[in-house]
């Protein structure tokens, strides 16, 4: 019987066991040139472990400091693990790096990032190249996913003079064009107004994950957006998973009628109102 | 991996570069004429300061301005090289261009070698510049230069310059700013590679030192071949120093280099500023 659910089962795009990662204290002045051998002694993560499946939408949740970015950082292989094991779509992030790297796209929420004297063009056509893709290629996927991302027109432009919400999109597009399977996206409405906001999560849940299928686990302070967009939700506290479910799961465990609520009611935080993850 | 990717990668590296220099039309004019205002400077300071014991000293008898300017010029590799890997890194933490370089699917070491390759071009062309005004201007005449052998040396010194470069960019991925390696070995390799002034008018333990530096053979098969035009006979020595040099430091520099890109993994300081 368990050899026919491993044969049907696809394998999970994301896979976290056992995880953790410790940091060196800050040094500052001389021992600051200690930094590189320190100790590690400060916890970021304590051995968490999880799954998100083929095409799932998951969002990261937890107060500053709970290991949001810390985590989503070794996924995207811009940092080593403690200890413990993460893979994207069966590669591992440590020994494979470079075939992890070919299945995900990471984009942060900050409109940095870009050679601000180039166009959007020009961008994505250099970052294509760092992806291996041939110049016909590039040019094709830049033009598909522009459209795709509602930035066509403005590719010719220098990305130091599009506003905020279109330097997003750049880089949305940016981590799609090599069409990975997976997209970890830290605080990815962070710097959007409002309305910017909200057109940016219409793109990712109805284009990026109902349309296309891509897996998506992206960290948020914003629990509208969480409950707008994830199929189920990551809860960290203090480096540890306090908890791992659907919106409506979260609810029902904890009485809550929201998902703000109920995640209030779990991280044991005053209300939403006056501390708002 | 493959290498026509990394080619590829590499073209794409200098075309960003270039787009972005392009923007600046500006300074190209102006470094232009700067190169001219220091070739007029050893100019006039080789008129001042001409005399036969002077000319005596030069190696193959030269003049002191054609002596100097290969030797402010071809430093300038020794310059460029200990600091172009790591402003590459430096400058990519400050416009937060490093992350989004790491995610994708090329390695730290192409990325250094990628954004390198700017920087030497367009020293290449100030060198141009350099030597130019004085043929123009003030009677410099590499008549009888070995040009393939001035490039052979070109190339021996980039790549034993490279390494002290991927170390210096080793330092700057650990420490993030301040490189204290870079200048000393700019400030010894000024003092004793013979940039300035024949190596031999040093006392002993300096003439030592300059042997123990890659810049000294460096400016020494420069200056034979292109102010003497000597043959590849005489100019293998300096060639070989160069390549052993590269042949210790090469590796050498990949250890340290692989040491310190783990430890910021570990630390997670990759992409701090």
């Amino acid at each position: 019987m368990i050899s026919v659910i491993t044969l049907v089962m696809p394998s999970p795009a994301i896979s976290v066991e056992a995880l953790e990662k410790y940091f060196p204290p800050a040094h500052s002045g001389w021992r600051a040139l200690l930094q590189p051998i320190a100790r590690l002694s400060e916890r970021a993560l304590a051995g968490i472990s999880f799954l998100v499946q083929q095409g799932e939408a998951v969002a990261i949740v937890g107060p500053n400091g709970a290991g949001k970015s810390t985590l989503l950082r070794i996924l995207a292989t811009l940092i080593l693990p403690t200890r413990g094991r993460a893979a994207i779509s069966d590669c591992d992030v440590v020994r494979q790096p470079s075939g992890a790297r070919r299945q995900f796209g990471y984009h942060t929420g900050g409109d940095e990032g870009f050679y601000t004297r180039l166009s959007a063009r020009e961008n994505l056509g250099f970052f294509a190249a760092m992806n291996n893709m041939s110049r016909a290629e590039a040019r094709a996927r830049i033009t598909l996913t522009a459209e795709r991302m509602g930035i066509a027109a403005d590719l010719d432009r220098q990305v130091r003079t599009l506003s905020t919400g279109m330097t997003h999109r750049v880089g949305l597009a940016r981590a799609l064009l090599h069409k990975p399977a997976v997209l970890l996206l830290d605080e990815p409405t962070r710097s959007l107004d409002p309305l910017a906001a909200a057109d940016f999560r219409r793109l990712l849940k109805d284009d990026l994950v109902r349309q296309h299928g891509t897996t998506l686990l992206f960290a948020s302070h914003t629990l509208s957006e969480v409950a707008d967009i994830a199929d189920r939700v990551l809860l960290l506290e203090a480096g540890r998973v306090a908890a791992f479910d659907s919106p409506r799961g979260l609810c029902a465990t904890t009485g809550a009628t929201t998902l703000e609520g109920a995640i209030t009611r779990l991280a044991r935080l005053p209300s939403p109102v006056e501390s708002p993850l | 991996m493959n290498l026509a990717r990394v080619v590829r990668k590499i073209a794409a590296f200098f075309a960003r570069d270039f787009a972005i220099a392009r923007g600046y039309r500006g300074a190209l004019v102006l470094e232009t004429l700067e190169a001219l205002f220091g070739v007029a400077t050893f100019y006039y300071l080789s008129r001042f300061v001409s005399s036969p014991e002077l000319s005596s000293a030069l190696p193959d008898g030269g003049n002191y301005f054609a002596f100097a300017l290969v030797g402010f010029a071809f430093f300038d590799y020794l310059s460029v090289s200990l600091t172009a890997f790591d402003s590459s890194i430096e400058e990519a933490r400050q416009n937060r261009t490093l992350e989004a370089l790491l995610v994708t699917q090329t390695p730290l070491p192409v990325i250094l070698a990628g954004s390198a390759v700017y920087p030497f071009t367009a020293l290449a062309l100030r060198t141009c510049i350099y030597f130019g005004w004085g043929v123009l201007l003030f009677d410099f005449t590499p008549r009888a230069a070995n040009w393939p052998g001035a490039v052979a040396i070109l190339l021996a010194s980039v790549l034993a310059f490279a390494g002290l470069g991927i170390i210096s960019a080793s330092y700057a991925i650990l420490f993030k700013r301040g490189n204290p390696a870079k200048w000393l070995v700019l400030g010894i390799s000024g003092l004793v590679g013979g940039m300035m002034y024949p190596v031999s008018v040093l006392p002993g333990p300096l003439r030592f030192l300059a042997r123990l530096i890659p810049v000294t053979y460096s400016l020494e098969g420069m200056r034979a071949a292109l102010l003497a035009g000597a043959g590849w006979r005489e100019l293998w020595p300096s060639i070989a120093a160069l390549l052993i040099f590269a042949a210790i430091l090469i590796p050498l520099s990949f250890l340290i280099f692989g040491w310190a890109l783990r430890r910021t993994k570990i630390t997670g300081t990759l992409t701090h500023i």
